[in-house]
């Protein structure tokens, strides 16, 4: 494992936010939850509580945005797109108004069971005109949205992750809003598999991956952070070019996230290849750790290597005792040759 | 049996439901504060006023109760429990695999919940609708909505509470857990007073109340419904994690063991098996 980080996105917002006089932090009553403690305590005239009223905080933001504010809205993911969608599309994106919304507890990353697991929000948030949508699955990406999504003119909808969250990709290596970063690439000629992941399952596809690669198989694998838009010419190339298939990786639902997204785009572009979708399968998930939910509901390294030997038709002998001696070290994305 | 027997009767069950709750802090991180402040009003709910059967959970005739505030399932399921809807035992394995107590109030797992919660903002509108079927079935169910301060922040809360009133639903009964706290203190986050004249306006029959002093709680509860054609509010004044010094105005803890022994101790109810009859 790389190194892990804690309180990525509080300290960022308060280094971040010094020189924005304009930008404005809301909070419904999660302001220890969501990291903007920090913030409050550093910036207290620019801090507003709203007590547990998110569709009111939301059609806030949409006023205060038309004042030239630059509201970033703080709470869980459920609670900004399942409470407050109508405000969301009506307040905000069709007057397409710079508003910052960041969704914690992405998916299974909590025991809180189906009311507070934000599973169908890149569903939701992508289908919504004028909106983009972020899926940080690192502490760099988590350090540099802000800055990645300072010239959007629109609103964004960030997927944000809290507490110890590991660093993936170099700290040199900000996200760039549209991009996917390369993970890994095949040492040479045309790759068996295309693996894209988001959030949280690329650090378990980076396990998968290194293990199959050392079983020989030909990986390229992209860990995508932005979903909406999603036009990175990056991803229909390195699907074209892998010979068995493509396979996509998510904490969310299957239906309307990366890889319906993916299969939109395979589809548009009459690229026939074998598309398996690993997510949440239709289902509300149940109230458990982050890591028994995500074998249980087959998000983790383990069932990337079962989908594709599916994909493979053949099995690849590797146990989670290979699957836990993996290393992850920080991944330099630009060092390599891009394909494309 | 005499009045004060009764009472005192009743303040075990809330001082036992309290230990149940000590005892799942020790176990898992658990929402203390607001299930330590609405024991009392539970004790009377459940072993004075709600007619419930527990060998037949769905029973028809049984009043409904929604536990709004759904993230304080833990005094919740105490108080199902010791009133014999599953093993108290069961207690013991809150947030465990499989377990039938949950994190936030589930109906689909645990015996005797109705409405899964944890959401907030919910409750009231469905105990409105389910209190309309029941009156247009012409049954005689009454619905209990537990709702928290802070939760009375969301917008829906007064949506249901126009509605109630409009339909004159005489058989709901929402209870507001005014213990001052939500994450923090709630008249800072987002004012809520004048709160019984919120109520009042809305066409709610109200009644503030000490929600820690048991005869006034039953004396309440037996005075149901306030007023004819009316829905009844009860403002229950309580201290946020009353009765567990380490819980007063915390919103979760998680204890350690010696921690669990001493809370149970403030208690009077010892540790292990010492608050199970
Ligand atoms: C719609 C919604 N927004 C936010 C939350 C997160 N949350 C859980 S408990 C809580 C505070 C609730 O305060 P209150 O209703 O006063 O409950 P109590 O203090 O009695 O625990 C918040 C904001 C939630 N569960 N649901």
């Amino acid at each position: 494992m790389g190194e892990i980080l804690s309180r990525v996105h509080a300290n960022n917002l308060v280094r971040w936010a010094a020189d924005k006089p304009n930008a404005v932090v809301f909070s419904a009553d999660l302001t220890g939850s969501t990291e903007v403690d920090l913030f409050r305590d550093a910036y207290p005239g620019r801090f507003f509580s709203f007590g547990v009223a998110e569709q009111n905080m939301l059609s806030f933001a949409g006023g205060m945005a038309r004042e030239g504010f630059l509201p970033l809205v703080h709470t869980f993911g459920v609670f900004i797109y399942r409470r407050a969608y109508d405000q969301v599309a009506m307040s905000v994106a069709y007057p397409n108004l710079p508003v910052r919304m960041f969704g914690f507890l992405p998916g299974v990353t909590t025991p809180g069971g189906a009311t507070h697991q934000a599973i169908e929000d890149v569903a939701l948030m992508r289908s919504l005109p004028n909106m983009t949508v972020l899926d940080c699955g690192d502490a760099t990406d988590v350090e540099t949205v802000l800055d990645a999504i300072e010239t959007i003119p629109g609103p964004v909808y960030v997927r944000m992750l809290r507490g110890e969250v590991p660093r993936l990709f170099a700290a040199a290596e900000p996200l760039r809003v549209g991009r996917s970063r390369l993970v890994h690439a095949p040492a040479s000629g045309p790759a068996d598999l295309a693996v894209f992941s988001s959030g949280i399952c690329t650090e378990e596809a980076i396990r998968a991956v290194r293990a199959m690669a050392d079983r020989g198989l030909a990986i390229h694998h992209r860990h995508v952070s932005t979903l909406k838009p999603f036009d990175d010419p990056a991803i229909l190339a390195a699907a074209v070019e892998a010979r068995c298939g493509v396979i996509t990786m998510e904490n969310h639902v299957v239906v309307g996230g990366l890889g319906s997204a993916v299969a939109e785009t395979l589809a548009e572009a009459g690229v026939g290849k074998k598309l398996v979708r690993i997510g949440l399968a239709d289902t509300f998930a149940h109230g458990a750790s982050k890591a028994y939910l995500m074998k249980e509901y087959g998000l983790d390294a383990a069932a990337l290597i079962r989908r594709a030997e599916g994909l493979l038709g053949r099995t690849l002998n590797i146990g989670e005792a290979d699957l836990a001696a993996v290393r992850i070290e920080p991944v330099h994305s630009m060092a390599k040759a891009e394909a494309l | 049996m005499a009045r004060d027997e009764r009472i005192a009767e009743l303040e075990e069950k809330a001082r036992r439901i309290r230990a149940h709750v000590v005892r799942i802090a020790g176990m898992s991180d658990c929402h203390t504060g607001g299930s330590l402040s609405i024991a009392d009003m539970l004790a009377g709910l459940y072993f004075h006023t709600l007619r419930v059967d527990p060998g037949l959970p769905g029973w028809e005739g049984r009043d409904y109760f929604i536990l709004s505030k759904g993230h304080c399932v833990p005094a919740l399921d105490a108080a199902l429990a010791m009133r014999g809807f599953f093993p108290e035992d069961a207690l013991t394995t809150h947030l465990q695999l499989d377990s039938i107590i949950s994190g936030h109030a589930c109906a689909r797992v645990t015996p005797g919940i109705d409405v899964s919660t944890g959401s907030l903002g919910h409750g009231l509108s469905i105990g409105v609708g389910l209190a309309l079927g029941v009156r247009m079935d012409g049954a005689a169910n009454r619905v209990f909505v537990m709702i928290g301060d802070g939760e009375l922040q969301e917008g829906s809360n007064w949506e249901a509470a126009m509605a109630g009133a409009h339909h004159k639903l005489e058989g709901l009964v929402a209870i507001v857990d005014r213990n001052m706290y939500q994450t923090g203190p709630t008249e800072e986050m987002m004012a809520l007073e004048p709160l019984a004249d919120k109520w009042r306006a809305f066409g709610w029959a109200t009644r503030v109340i000490d929600g820690h002093d048991m005869a006034q709680i039953v004396e309440t509860l037996d005075a149901l419904p306030f007023e004819k054609g009316r829905p009844s509010a009860i403002v229950s004044r309580t201290e946020k994690g009353h009765g567990v010094s380490m819980s007063i105005h915390q919103h979760m803890n998680r204890f350690d063991e010696a921690q669990t022994a001493t809370m149970l101790a403030e208690l009077g109810q010892g540790g292990g098996e010492g608050g199970r009859n």
